[in-house]
């Protein structure tokens, strides 16, 4: 008895160093590229199945093309990758291309050398460079010179439900005072009109975004958002804070804002629980897919006393770079080039129902109207608020973000939120000369 | 035995374990110091020599003294519940009445220690989940339903929530420790006891509570340690928030180093860290010495 | 003497219910994780209480395929290595310290047992950067190296406690006999410590078991990642798949669970003939 228990667990741990060995030896031969076959990292942050089915097949079809080289695929979620890409960054398996959004989040890598400049292979292909729309290059260029490739563009807009609209004679305010009436006619009718999940506070700062855009002009705003020169005084942002917490204060949030998930506030509007929900284009597939004809959408709207430009919109793109330390930038640009090609594109739109910032891309061929028409808006607008929370310094953004939740539970004023800011971005200007 | 006087055989015999401990737990703590005297990230070489700047700053630092006061607080709080209870859970468990349903008992209150913590913050984030969560259910079910509220999102309960749960998984843990003690004391004691005709409280407090005080020292070490080490939990359930609420050490430490690229002043509070469960040990240890000898 | 018996029998009922109280705050969460793991979404949302209409074992199939199959061989594979190198390195450490008498031992066993006192975080951002050094980052013996490195002062401690207790009278004869220091290791003192052994294997089990942190840090590859940190994933995976997450929580639960009812008298017993206490 005693004998097969101890050859029993023998061989299981014969198996198991086995295992052990050939799993390390296999990845000892992939990174070697002995017989001329380059192999790319690849970051990615969509581990969802329904998208990254797409990168998967792109990267099948990609190989096919180019037996010389294999990418290595990786996949981490929207909140992991903040830490993740700056742990992998320090590191020698540091990913080839890597996701990155735009601004300063991705500014940081340029700086500190860790991101491909691509000018050079833009200007060499100018059929691609003008087949990307420029709202959608400009935000990745620093001092001049492009480092990103955009993959998506999105516009951040409330959508609602039009049958709660039309039961109560609403329609699409243009002002905030006219949405502010709409909140209060849902409310009073027994609806949450607006469900919001901000556990993890980047979907807060979606607001502000639009918020301090309309409040601040626009040259103070991009003072304050440049680590080097920022202040945050401008009585703007005061304003800004103090109308997002009325939106609280009075109730037109689902209750448990602090504790509630994004997407569990999307289930709440497919459920009909809520009037309305704050989403980025690139989810206005889903929002077909849990309320089918049903909804539509508007932009933030007007404020009037606000001093920001008008004509601006919310919302940012986000694609990927270059490493900067990459030993085969040629196929890795080769790679971005193939995935933002028009026909890859057309696909992208088509599985996953992604804003694409290729220009022609998304039309009514491959999308809803709806898609279509916020792509417009974008077109038309005069610029772009990028998402605060990768506007501006990391630093800054880890003050701003977790008091956004304390401003909604009360325990924070928002003069008391902009003096930490103000600190705070006095402190990364010392550090930053 | 002139053998066991070898000492070239005992250095052989140590080595492995020696070489492992002081190569991957004393060096990173002496190249941590080091590390916290300069400004870098992850990703850049640059390194600027900052001296102790940063421990200067962490002193000011306001989210320091939350982080601080919440690791106090989770240690607090384990002390009491986990040593505290899993002592009166072992007493009864090992009274005559109950022994025979003791294995049930026992094996049911150790089991969420051997659950992983992710698994447990992950099913606890869904129980005290305000819409879809098991405990404002049970509170609506009972009629209370005005003590039903969003757990981990208000900065006022989130802090004891998280501590809750880990309460939850490892009081059992510490019960087993005593129920070991409990066993070793000799039985005559007990006996003696009862023919002086005392009752459950007084054996407890003059039997029990004396014959293990060791453990208890022990347990207590073990988790005030862990209440200023917990880091999982926190990583798990809300990764700080709702603003910074429930912002432990380590969980700052995580998030200076890995998200705000400040890997010197994550390097900083590991210093600390290193220095409250130093000390705190010393004296835990120092105490039960004087114990003993007096 | 009557009243009292009824007295303690109120006594007994009270704190018998108490404890049975107890039992379900642990058994139920549990159950319930169990239950709505093969729940579909909206049940979930709308009925919290009730079992499920149809049991959904394509929940657990998702969740196995989607990542916690993988995360689980590598959990187990990373635990077995660590433990194993654990006990020979700590035993092999605990009869020197508890058999030979030379000069210096106090320094070297206050050494290891140092180690009890610092914790991993302190060397959370050191132990990232050694690693990389030592070219073993992103790869299996990130995390044994350190697991093992974390385990031995706890369990040396807990070996040597042990053999400090046998008796010599055999060793004795043995090493009359002429057999050398080693041979009475592995043929004598080993097979005498079996049971604290299994208890010390039992309880570094489950602390490299569930171990996060480093293996947030350490490890980038989605392949190697072990069951703490490929949940973390797998819910951002899912998003709002509440009832596939459960599933997989209960699938990476189970066995540890099931091991432990099964070995708990073996576990209980060893750390009684061991004794934790210092």
């Amino acid at each position: 008895m005693n004998k097969i228990k101890k050859s029993v667990v023998l061989m299981i741990l014969l198996a198991l160093t086995l295992i052990l060995f050939t799993a390390c030896g296999s990845d000892d031969k992939a990174s070697g590229s002995g017989d001329g076959v380059v192999e790319l990292k690849f970051l990615h942050k969509w581990p969802q199945p329904e998208y990254s089915v797409y990168f998967d097949d792109m990267i099948k079809k990609f190989e096919a093309e180019n037996e010389n080289i294999k990418i290595k695929v990786e996949a981490v979620g929207d909140e992991p990758i903040k830490d993740k890409l700056r742990i992998l960054m320090g590191t020698d398996t540091q990913p080839d291309i890597f996701f990155t959004w735009s601004g300063e989040f991705a500014t940081k890598f340029v700086k500190s050398g860790n991101s491909l400049d691509l000018t050079d292979a833009l200007n060499k292909n100018p059929q691609w460079k003008n087949s990307i729309m420029e709202a959608g290059l400009e935000p990745f260029t620093y001092e001049g010179k492009n480092y990103g490739i955009p993959l998506r563009i999105n516009g951040k807009f409330f959508v609602y439900n039009t049958e709660m609209f039309e039961k109560y004679n609403l329609e699409k305010p243009k002002t905030w005072d006219e949405f502010l009436v709409v909140l209060e006619t849902l409310k009073s009718n027994g609806i949450t009109p607006i469900g919001f999940g901000n556990i993890f506070p980047w979907a807060g700062s979606h607001y502000l975004t639009g918020l301090n855009q309309k409040f601040v002009p626009q040259e103070v705003r991009m003072k304050d958002y440049n680590p080097k020169t920022g202040e945050f005084t401008d009585p703007g942002y005061v304003k800004a804070l103090e109308y997002f917490k009325e939106l609280n204060d009075k109730g037109y949030f689902n209750s448990g804002v602090n504790s509630t998930e994004h997407n569990m506030a999307s289930e709440m509007f497919y459920g009909e629980q809520v009037a309305m929900v704050y989403v980025e284009l690139e989810e206005f597939s889903e929002m077909e897919e849990g309320l089918p004809g049903k909804w539509d959408f508007f932009a933030m709207p007007e404020i009037t006393e606000g001093k920001g430009n008008k004509n601006y919109l919310t919302g940012a793109p986000d694609g990927f770079m270059i490493s900067g330390k990459t030993k085969h930038p040629e196929e890795a640009i080769k790679f971005l080039e193939f995935l933002t090609n028009m026909e890859n594109s057309l696909e992208l739109v088509e599985v996953t129902g992604w804003p694409s910032p290729i220009i022609g891309a998304v039309s009514l061929d491959n999308s809803s109207e709806y898609l279509v028409e916020g792509m417009n808006a974008i077109a038309q607008a005069e610029g772009m608020a990028l998402w605060l929370d990768t506007d501006i310094h990391i630093k800054i953004s880890d003050v701003y973000l977790p008091n956004l939740q304390e401003l909604l539970n009360g325990t924070k004023t928002p003069e008391q939120i902009m003096k930490e800011v103000q600190d705070m971005a006095l402190e990364v200007q010392k550090e930053a000369e | 035995m002139n053998m066991y006087r070898n000492k070239k055989i005992a250095v052989f015999f140590m080595l492995p374990a020696v070489i492992f401990v002081v190569l991957f737990i004393y060096y990173p703590i002496i190249q941590n110091f080091f590390y916290s005297l300069f400004r870098w990230n992850s990703f850049s070489p640059d390194r600027v020599f900052v001296g102790l700047d940063y421990y200067r700053r962490l002193f000011k630092d306001p989210v320091f003294y939350i982080a601080l006061k919440n690791n106090a607080l989770y240690a607090f709080i384990s002390i009491i519940v986990q040593v505290g209870l899993g002592l009166v859970l072992a007493a009864i468990l090992e009274e005559k009445a109950f022994r025979k349903y003791q294995t049930f008992f026992r094996t049911t209150f150790f089991l969420p220690a051997v659950i992983s913590i992710t698994v447990v913050g992950l099913l606890w984030q869904l129980i005290y989940n305000p819409n879809i969560g098991l405990l404002n259910a049970a509170l609506k079910a009972i009629g209370l339903e005005n003590l039903t509220r969003a757990w981990l999102g208000d900065s006022k309960t989130a802090m004891l929530s998280v501590i809750a749960t880990s309460q939850w998984q490892y009081t059992g843990y510490i019960m087993i420790l005593f129920l070991i003690a409990i066993q070793k004391i000799p039985e005559e004691l007990y006996e003696s006891a009862m023919l002086d005709g005392a009752n459950a409280f007084s054996k407890f407090f003059y039997i029990t509570v004396p014959q293990v005080a060791d453990t208890i020292v022990v347990s207590m070490i073990i988790t005030m340690i862990g209440g200023f080490k917990v880091f999982d939990e926190v990583y798990v359930m809300t990764a700080g928030g709702p603003g910074r609420s429930t912002e432990v050490l380590a969980s700052y430490l995580y998030r200076s180093g890995f998200r705000n690229d400040e890997m010197g002043y994550a390097a900083t509070i590991a210093t600390i860290i290193f220095a409250i469960t130093f000390v705190t040990t010393l004296i835990q240890l120092k105490a039960s010495k004087a114990n003993k000898e007096e | 003497m009557k009243d009292r018996s009824l007295g303690s029998q109120i006594l007994f009922l009270i704190t018998f219910l108490m404890l049975t109280i107890f039992a379900i705050m642990i058994i139920y969460p549990i159950l319930w994780m169990l239950i709505s793991g093969f729940k579909t979404n909206k049940e979930l949302f709308l009925n919290t209480w009730a079992l499920p209409e149809k049991f959904i074992w394509g929940n657990y199939k998702q969740a196995w395929d989607i990542g916690i199959g993988r995360y689980f061989l590598n959990s187990i594979l990373v635990t077995t290595v660590s433990i194993t190198l654990t006990i020979i390195f700590s035993s092999c450490c605990a009869f020197a310290l508890s058999r030979f008498e030379f000069k210096g031992q106090k320094i070297f066993l206050l050494l290891i047992i140092g180690g009890l006192m610092l914790s991993p975080q302190v060397s959370l951002i050191s132990l990232y950067k050694l690693l990389q050094k030592l070219k073993i980052y992103n790869t299996y013996w990130a995390l044994i190296i350190p697991y093992t490195a974390f385990q031995i002062p706890f369990t040396t401690f807990l070996i040597r406690s042990y053999m400090v207790t046998l008796p010599r009278e055999i060793e004795d004869s043995a090493y009359i006999d002429g057999c050398t220091s080693w041979k009475v290791f592995w043929y004598i003192i080993l097979p005498m410590s079996k049971p604290i052994l299994a208890a010390a294997s039992l309880l570094s089990a489950i602390s490299v078991w569930n171990e996060f942190m480093f293996a947030l840090v350490f490890i980038e590859d989605s392949k190697l990642r072990t069951i703490p940190v490929g949940l973390m994933n797998l819910r951002s995976t899912l998003s709002t798949d509440w009832t596939i997450l459960l599933a997989g929580l209960t699938i990476s639960a189970l066995p540890m669970i099931i091991l432990f009812i099964i070995f708990q008298k073996q576990f209980i017993r060893g750390i009684t003939s061991g004794g934790v206490k210092g």
